[in-house]
């Protein structure tokens, strides 16, 4: 699928007279806040993008609140609740253009291995009085409830994505975000193949780049937090990766943090579930 | 003279030293995270000594032998194109000021370099690179400078990896020219062979005895031994036709199933040069930069056009653009084969495919060879027109005169310049136009007067949102003109058929015009003109003008329209699919989106125009300009840079191909 238009009318370019700082709200649904303190780490240029743009909500920075409307809603977590099902829907009617960030929000994160599980055996295991927690048998990523304007991937994003996003909107230009591999930036930075040269398992031919390569760098293998790239072939990938190990070790390479997106959920099905107890499988639409 | 030195093995160090002496710092073979690669060196004590690599498809293990060897390890991960075409370089600084802009090229002084411990397939690899670099119209400037301060110090090969097909590339493992000082590894030391008057001083100042006949003969023998460990794998006599007849083979498919498209093979690849241009700007997009970094066909957003078009959505089409360009129209764009046999590509391929198996299934020596999709080389007298003032890194900075509104989402803007290169413009050339902190798209010039260049341009994008905002006295840079336009002069005594569809007229207006210029040179002049509907219509006062003229037949035909519209409703080609003029004797110029292009050479055909008579004009991911970024490639054709004109004869199956 090709990227959505994201920018915002009346943001077309710089002979446009100056438009009306766009109006930003960042919220959250079950996810740790990392992805939006990613704002915060633009340290350098964080007073220029508040004077830019009208923070209205953003809880981890101001008590300014503000039910809305939004030009752009940047939306962290998965939707995990009934609450948070009727929340996404109330905010998605009030947000011009809504912009998922983090592996949460885009791929249900790694909260949604749950899905494969009885989520009252699930409940039951992480907490004493299961009877308290109210959550939907599956943790779901936001576009299953809302239409998505945009993405931010990652576990947490990138600081240098976020940025780009930022400046592309107030710019009126459409934001860099690179869908294909990571191995082009493990080439381009000189990083060596983790996977070919010491045979360790690694998702970046099939994981979208973003993150600089991180992994593979610190000699480890890519575990797919920025999720599928566009042509991900996992199938490929997994097929040759089980020549060296058990279908069980390829499921699990695939079942992290962006576990429930489309392929590699596939894969993990194919590779005979998630790791941990394999309990029988629930029906998929709670929601 | 002697034709060869010999340098004891603890006297390595000399030889560095020399090569710092002349000004370098050295490159050369060192161990990282499990592998060899090339990198800055301090001394000899960083290369690989005593170990190997075994490779096989998908895999690359470090060995340790037990003897004292430095290079018997193939060849390292990563090519020497990181030096001379660095995987990231800043391109452009622009900065705008109100209405005022600057548009800079960033050209960096390049290091003086000695790169250690080149193979024969290596050498010949920067050779092809270079070629591919240097093609005209333009050459790219920052790898000429990088090429130009390196100097080379090869090393023939005394082993293979079982990956290794130089020998049937012809590139190697014999290094016989390219170097400056070729070094061949004994037990002992090195035979050092002076191959260039660079290498003369370096050799001289340390010293060395004359090496013996028995240390040539060993060096002789080790790398003769190589060949025969090789052997001759892949069969690359008449590879090239044989592949250009192959592009419905159901391997493409089959290989696409196990390829990744990941990239690797090409970033890893010695010759690949393939690029694209990043853009980065602060909030205000008042100070804005461009870099370029390795790209591959590979990636989907490579063959991306305006409007998220894509010219190689499938994993086959990208598998099949690059063994095809590698291997077959390599040979058509640069004289020689794109490949030198390295291996790279199957040892670092994620998957284990080898190309040495697919090319042997895809076009094996018994294939059938049949006509050959494309002619082999543009036709004669054909060759870029005007390009030689072209320099890559140019901007011309052009002010806004005026803006005239053309349809709902297309405007005319008119560009005032006195730059002599850009003011000498043919039709049908193009122009980059680059805002700060914006993409650079190719505009087609839509007039050509004194004094500058009118651009019309449809907004389909953020790019071209902007340029169609601006208002007079803005100003944009440009880099231009480009491209191989209209061939006018073909058409002199002939009757003229033009046949345009929407904002396809753009271009044509200036082929109009210059004809109308010098109508007695012409026979009968005929304007077939598509919309998609009555406000998609370009410069309708001029149409209408020219349609009151006796000696210009204009014809028009929108896809659709409500009552107001009283002309003909359908596809331009039922405009004359049934007139009653003589085809033989007219040359067409078509522009127009692809599909419309397609149907019009069909119908024109059926009237009895020749193809070779028959031109029109592509849209395909221009980026560079002068065929050196790769993003515009069709079969044996830069568009860019061969194009964006094409007949129909030049382009032979090559046109409407799905996935090409």
């Amino acid at each position: 699928m090709e990227p959505p238009e994201l920018i915002l009318p009346g943001r077309r370019g710089p002979r446009s007279g100056t438009p009306q700082r766009p109006r930003i709200g960042i919220v959250k649904f079950a996810s740790c806040d990392g992805c939006q303190l990613t704002l915060l780490d633009l340290e350098d240029e964080l007073l220029t993008i508040a004077d830019r743009v009208d923070l209205v909500e953003f809880a981890e920075a101001t008590s300014r609140r503000s039910a809305g409307p939004f030009d752009v809603l940047f939306v962290e977590g998965s939707i995990s609740t009934a609450e948070q099902v009727q929340e996404i829907a109330r905010l998605r009617a009030v947000s011009h253009r809504l912009v998922t960030i983090g592996a949460c929000a885009t791929a249900g994160g790694i909260q949604a291995i749950r899905n494969w599980f009885d989520p009252d055996e699930v409940r039951a295991a992480v907490y004493p009085e299961p009877t308290y927690v109210e959550s939907l048998a599956q943790a779901r990523p936001v576009a299953d409830f809302v239409a998505v304007d945009g993405e931010l991937r990652g576990c947490p994003i990138s600081p240098g994505q976020l940025r780009e996003f930022l400046v592309a909107l107030v710019t009126g230009r459409r934001p860099q975000l690179p869908d294909e591999a990571v191995c082009l930036e493990c080439k381009r930075r000189g990083v060596v193949c983790v996977a070919v040269a010491q045979g360790i398992p690694c998702l970046g031919p099939v994981t979208r780049t973003g993150c600089g390569a991180i992994c593979p760098a610190y000699g480890r293998g890519c575990y797919g937090c920025f999720g599928p790239r566009e042509s991900a072939n996992t199938t490929s990938l997994a097929r040759w990766l089980s020549d060296d190990r058990s279908a069980a070790d390829v499921g699990r390479l695939f079942a992290g943090f962006t576990a429930w997106s489309v392929p590699f959920r596939a894969t993990i099905d194919a590779y005979g579930g998630p790791p941990g107890q394999v309990l029988p499988a629930r029906e998929t639409d709670d929601a | 003279m002697p034709a060869a030195y010999f340098l004891p093995r603890n006297e390595l160090d000399r030889l560095f030293g020399a090569l710092v002496a002349d000004g370098r710092r050295i490159v050369g073979p060192t161990i990282a995270d499990g592998a060899v690669v090339y990198d800055e060196l301090n001394s000899s004590a960083e290369l690989p000594y005593g170990r190997t690599a075994d490779t096989a498809p998908g895999s690359y293990r470090l060995r340790t032998t037990g003897d004292r060897r430095a290079f018997d390890y193939g060849v390292a991960l990563t090519s020497w194109k990181r030096f001379t075409h660095p995987s990231l370089i800043p391109l452009t600084r622009a900065h705008r000021d109100a209405d005022r802009i600057v548009v800079e090229s960033v050209l960096e002084e390049p290091p003086k370099l000695a790169f250690v411990g080149v193979r024969a397939c290596e050498l010949a690899a920067l050779g092809i690179q270079e070629r591919a670099m240097r093609a005209g119209p333009a050459g790219d400037p920052d790898h000429a400078a990088r090429r130009d301060a390196a100097l080379i110090v090869a090393v023939e090969c005394a082993m293979a990896t079982s990956t290794c097909f130089c020998t049937s590339m012809a590139s190697g493992p014999e290094v016989d020219h390219g170097a400056d000082l070729v070094l061949s590894e004994l037990d002992d030391g090195f035979v050092v062979r002076v191959e260039s008057d660079a290498g003369v001083p370096v050799v001289a100042s340390l010293g060395l005895r004359a090496a013996a006949p028995d240390e040539v003969e060993r060096a002789t023998a080790q790398v003769a031994a190589v060949r025969e460990v090789i052997g001759d794998p892949v069969a690359a006599n008449g590879l090239a036709a044989r592949l250009r007849t192959a592009l419905d083979h159901p391997r493409w498919s089959e290989v696409a199933e196990r390829c990744l498209a990941c990239a690797n093979c090409t970033l890893v690849c010695p010759t690949c040069f393939c690029t694209s241009v990043g853009v980065a700007s602060d909030l205000d997009g008042a100070d804005a930069s461009t870099e370029r970094s390795w790209d591959s066909c590979f990636s989907l957003g490579f063959g991306r056009v305006a409007g998220d078009a894509n010219f190689r959505p499938k994993v086959r089409d990208r598998y099949r653009q690059w063994l095809t360009h590698k291997f077959s129209t390599w040979w058509d764009q640069f004289g020689s084969s794109g490949c030198v046999g390295c291996g790279r590509c199957i040892a670092w391929c994620p998957v284990g495919i080898d190309v040495r198996e697919e090319l042997a299934a895809i076009a094996p020596v018994s294939a059938p060879t049949g006509p050959i999709p494309w002619p082999p080389s543009p036709p004669e007298g054909r060759a870029p027109a005007a390009l030689a003032t072209i320099t890559p890194a140019r901007h011309v900075i052009a002010t806004v005169r005026s803006v005239v509104p053309e349809t709902a989402d297309s405007v005319t803007l008119r560009l005032a310049t006195n730059d002599e290169a850009v003011l000498d413009a043919r039709p049908g050339q193009f122009v980059m136009v680059e805002l700060p902190a914006f993409a650079t798209p190719p505009i087609s010039i839509s007039r050509i007067r004194p004094g500058g260049l009118d651009l019309t341009i449809r907004s389909a994008g953020p790019a071209t949102a902007a340029l169609t905002g601006l208002v007079a006295g803005a100003q944009v840079a440009l880099r231009g003109p480009l491209g191989r336009g209209w061939p006018i002069d073909a058409a002199i005594g002939r009757d003229v058929v033009i046949v345009a569809g929407g904002i396809g007229l753009a271009p044509l207006r200036p082929v109009i015009e210059a004809i109308l210029g010098e109508r007695p040179r012409f026979g009968a002049i005929r304007l077939y003109l598509g919309a998609r509907t009555p406000r998609d219509r370009l410069f309708v006062a001029e149409m209408n003008a020219l349609a009151g003229r006796a000696d210009v037949e204009v014809a028009e035909i929108v896809d659709r329209a409500g009552p107001e519209w009283l002309g003909q409703v359908g596809i331009v080609t039922q405009l004359f699919d049934q007139a009653g003029w003589d085809g033989s004797r007219a040359t067409a110029f078509v522009c127009g989106p692809e599909r419309m292009m397609q149907a019009t050479a069909v119908t024109l055909a059926e009237r009895g125009v020749n193809p070779t008579a028959i031109w029109l004009t592509l849209e395909r991911n221009m980026a560079c300009g002068v065929g050196t970024c790769g993003h515009c490639q069709l079969g044996p054709f830069f568009v860019c840079r061969d194009g964006p004109v094409f007949s129909v004869a030049e382009l032979g199956t090559a046109f409407g191909r799905e996935g090409l």
